[in-house]
């Protein structure tokens, strides 16, 4: 199994900077996702890796040897392809073995293997058909099958699931998790979809305008953005605007509330301006009675929007600390409508500040 | 946070594979170098082999002046001229508010138009010049006029122009156009006139300029009905003189690369619905 | 050839009874009378007639004699010198105009080739005819420039060449043959998605491979269809070999038939006619199956 290796990849486009001073390390058998908007460079790095591109500087290893100096077709990686990969004249079978062929082993192997994959995407019905009469969701599980077919020491997949409906999405990205599980196979997954990314990986790359803002596991990434791109994109945040009171105690005004950063290696200094964030999720609402004035540690806020997501309610809240968005669950939404003055509890233990 | 390391060195090997990946096949250079010679050679020699002059003190540009000054040059230029104008105006009267026609209210039609635009590929202009002649020959006061080539050129041009004309009202949205000036009052004609024309001019000018290349090229039928248009009078003095007839064939050449360098200069400002023309019509 | 959409009805009709719809449909169609009659006159009747003229003998009656004259000589031969020359440019256009192609869109090719070909190719289909003729007859003609040259770098290709001859004529015929597969080609070849050949490549195919396992087998319906193209249009040409003085084309012994310059015998040239007319049928048939085939892969 292979650890890949990208030190200080840059690439230039005319004036359009794809990749500036990429490092990342994959560890044998990880699933390492990048994550970013477009443009921000992720395909790039992923076509560098597999060979149909090279970088102005900079060196890939895998298993610790330089690859730049191997064709693409020497690399001995399995690519998955957005959309359209699937060779047209060929039937699903004839797809899987069409490696095995390259590398002339026996028809029987071939058909073995073929056999193989298929079933283990679960298309092993569809051996004999062609392309144009599989549905795009099954045309991406056999993309999947014929990358694995060879063997390969890592696997890469461009946005794979972008082109397909969101419900054989959903599907088809746990599938791809649980097949690299069960193979150990070290894989790197572009995608935009944030969702998708957290939900399948060991580790999360967000990247933006050609470098890595944050590496870490999904959680981190989540929990902890380390910058505001991180916490922006990642995720809806709430960004509190506010000055530090104390660097010692942490404290922070924002409006007429006095908010404790729980992060002990906060460190701007009284006086400075900072952002802080807060998730949806950790913000609740209770309910008024008319005239009552909120608890303490508690705050007034009114409602300006309701959006229905399903099992939660996004509520939208005017306060004296500024614009807020609240998770609320669905079944407490009910009873709030616009201009409906609430009581708002911060979880401060989730409040997130970006270092300087 | 990601590790930002010192800037590596820009690696040689990345570099060359990168080359070497763009780099071009030499059989890929060999085949265009064939034929761009296919296409560059014969005009080389034509230019070459006109500029000859045949005695000592004469200019090189004899051919060119013997030719311009041949009255026959210029009639039958002009002839050829006027054949193809004239069939551009039959063509555009007959085909525009045809295909119009059809595309708004006879879009079953579609299928049996694209098939009579194929016929004349079927029927080429030696077999066509058959099955017509006898049936002209009866007619003395057409048959010797020369509009009688402008309307069987024509048929020729049909394919082209209705392909142009097809592509270019598949790019508008004629149904909506139509509905919105009739809703503000406009009757068909001018309808036809004020907002569907100025939207086809690509298509339009695309197709005109094909068949006026056509016109103004075609010899078999011009020849067999005994018309002296530039090509026949091309053919006429160039198999008496060679070095005369090369002369001519450089400035068809001329004309025709005018002609499609105007065809491509439309292309390239907007909807270009130009087709190109596919057959040899002579 | 534009695939036909599926029957729509009429505008601005909806809602009113069946009868009147179908009677406006009457009408709408007297908009395309005169296109439909022009057509008749000038296309559809002279193709009948000369069909029907060519049973007949000179007085009316029904014969078969100028069938059976297409098959004496010498218009077998011709026939044969006019399939044989039109395959001959067929493939020579066709295989190099593949080629070219192919050349034109890799992508290590500078920027400027493409534009290049293609306006040089719109060019050069057009400049067919007696314009042509006379280009070859300088360049490779007893005194054309490129015999001069060959003569000179000792190497005289007459009298073993002839202009007149297959090969000279199929030289002559890529002038136009060439650029129309080219033009033609470059979408085909542009429909070979660059995730098929990146694949390949992914899984360890060679560009050998590639074509050999995948951009082939799609791409050569489209190749034969096209190469089938070519071959009807130089089967129709005329004025070209006319002006190169070539003999035996049956496109020339048809013009000779009507214009009386060897012989005057139009019911023979009905009948050499309609054999041109059957022969043109079963290339487009046969082109209009290869390209449903093509279709098939390259949607």
């Amino acid at each position: 199994m292979a650890t890949v290796e990208l030190r200080g990849l840059c690439r230039t486009f005319g004036s359009v900077v794809a990749l500036d001073h990429l490092d990342l390390k994959v560890h044998s058998g990880e699933f390492v996702s990048l994550l970013g908007p477009s443009g921000c460079g992720k395909t790039t790095a992923l076509r560098i890796i597999a060979g149909f591109e090279w970088p102005d500087s900079g060196e890939v290893l895998v298993e610790g040897q330089d690859v730049l100096g191997q064709a693409a077709n020497k690399r001995n990686m399995g690519m998955v392809f957005q959309a359209y990969s699937l060779f047209p004249n060929m039937t699903a079978q004839q797809n899987v073995e069409f490696g095995l062929r390259v590398r002339k082993e026996s028809h029987e192997k071939r058909a073995r293997r073929a056999r193989e994959l298929l079933e283990l995407v679960g298309l092993a019905s569809a051996m004999d058909r062609y392309p144009r009469q599989l549905s795009g969701g099954q045309q991406q599980r056999v993309a999947l099958a014929r990358s694995l077919a060879i063997e390969p020491r890592v696997l890469l997949l461009d946005e794979p699931l972008s082109a397909l409906d969101a419900k054989v999405r959903v599907q088809l990205r746990a599938e791809v998790r649980r097949i690299q599980l069960e193979l150990g196979i070290t894989t790197l997954y572009v995608t935009h979809d944030q969702e998708e990314a957290l939900s399948i990986s060991d580790r999360v790359a967000v990247m933006s305008e050609g470098r890595i803002e944050q590496l870490g596991t999904p959680a981190q990434i989540y929990s902890g953005p380390r910058t505001a791109f991180v916490a922006n994109f990642v995720g809806t945040m709430n960004k509190l605007e506010g000055t530090v009171v104390s660097l010692e105690d942490r404290i922070v005004r924002c409006g007429p509330l006095l908010l404790q950063v729980p992060d002990p290696t906060f460190n701007h200094p009284a006086g400075e301006k900072v952002e802080l964030f807060l998730r949806p999720e950790d913000i609740s609402i209770g309910l008024l009675s008319n005239g009552d004035k909120p608890a303490p540690g508690l705050f007034e806020g009114r409602v300006t929007s309701l959006t229905f997501l399903g099992p939660v309610t996004r509520v939208g809240l005017e306060t004296d600390i500024g614009p807020l968005m609240a998770d609320v669950s669905s079944a407490v939404a009910l009873g709030l409508a616009a201009d409906t003055v609430v009581a708002v509890k911060l979880d401060s233990t989730s409040l997130r500040s970006i270092a300087r | 946070m990601a590790q930002v390391t010192a800037v590596a060195q820009a690696r040689p090997s990345s570099h060359r594979f990168r080359r070497a990946a763009n780099r071009v096949p030499v059989w890929h250079v060999i085949w265009l170098v064939i034929a761009a010679l296919v296409f560059l050679v014969p005009i080389y020699s034509v230019v070459q082999f006109s500029l000859v002059g045949i005695g000592p003190g004469q200019s090189p540009f004899h051919w060119y002046l013997t030719v311009f000054d041949d009255p026959m040059f210029r009639s039958s230029f002009w002839l050829s001229i006027q054949i193809s104008l004239e069939t551009v105006a039959v063509s555009l009267v007959l085909m525009v508010p045809t295909v119009f026609w059809v595309h708004l209210r006879l879009p079953w039609l579609r299928p049996v138009m694209d098939l009579i635009s194929i016929l004349p590929f079927v029927v080429p202009p030696i077999v066509l010049v058959v099955g017509l002649l006898p049936f002209l020959k009866n007619i003395t006061w057409l048959f010797v006029r020369p509009e009688v080539l402008s309307l069987i050129y024509v048929v020729f041009a049909l394919p082209f122009l209705y392909r142009a004309l097809d592509a270019g009202l598949r790019a508008i949205d004629l149904r909506t156009l139509v509905e919105a000036a009739e809703s503000l009052g406009a009757k068909m004609p001018r309808t036809l006139l004020q907002v569907i024309l100025p939207n086809l001019r690509a298509a339009i000018i695309g197709g005109s300029l094909l068949t006026v290349a056509i016109a103004m090229g075609e010899y078999t039928v011009a020849s067999l009905l005994e018309f002296s248009t530039f090509p026949v009078y091309t053919y006429t003095i160039g198999t008496t003189t060679a070095y005369e007839g090369v002369a001519l064939s450089f400035i068809s050449f001329i004309f025709v690369w005018g002609a499609m360098l105007a065809l491509y200069l439309l292309g390239r400002g907007g909807r270009g619905a130009a087709a190109v023309a596919i057959t040899d019509y002579n | 050839m534009a695939l036909a959409e599926s029957g729509m009805q009429p505008v601005g009709l909806a809602g009113r009874a069946p009868r009147k719809r179908s009677l406006s449909r009457r009408w709408a169609l007297l908009g395309v009378f005169p296109f439909f009659a022009y057509i008749s006159i000038f296309l559809l009747i002279p193709t009948g007639e000369l069909i029907v003229g060519a049973f007949r003998t000179a007085n009316g009656a029904f014969t078969l004699s100028n069938i059976s004259d297409v098959f004496h000589a010498p218009y077998p031969q011709a026939f044969e010198f006019s399939l044989e020359l039109s395959a001959l440019s067929a493939l020579m256009g066709g295989v190099l105009g593949f080629l070219v192609a192919n050349a034109v869109l890799h992508h290590g090719v500078p920027r400027f080739i493409r534009p290049a070909f293609v306006s040089f190719s719109g060019m050069a289909a057009n400049f067919a005819g007696v314009p042509l003729g006379f280009a070859y007859i300088a360049t490779l003609g007893t005194l054309g420039v490129v015999t001069t040259l060959l003569q000179h770098l000792g190497l005289d290709i007459y009298p073993s060449f002839s202009l007149q001859g297959l090969f000279g004529c199929a030289l002559v015929y890529m002038y136009f043959q060439l650029p129309l597969m080219i033009l033609l080609m470059i979408p085909v070849i542009e429909g070979l998605r660059k995730e098929w050949r990146e694949s390949a490549s992914n899984l360890g195919a060679s560009s050998f491979e590639f074509w050999r396992y995948i951009g082939l087998p799609v791409v050569t319906p489209s190749l034969l269809g096209l190469m089938v193209l070519l071959f009807g249009n130089a089967f129709s040409a005329y004025a070209t070999a006319e002006t190169l003085g070539v003999s035996n084309l049956v496109t020339i012994d048809i013009a000779n038939l009507i214009n009386g310059d060897i012989t005057l015998d139009p019911q023979d040239a009905y009948a050499l006619a309609l054999a041109m007319i059957v022969i043109i049928v079963i290339t487009i048939v046969v082109y209009a199956l290869l390209q449903r085939r093509a279709s098939r892969w390259l949607r």
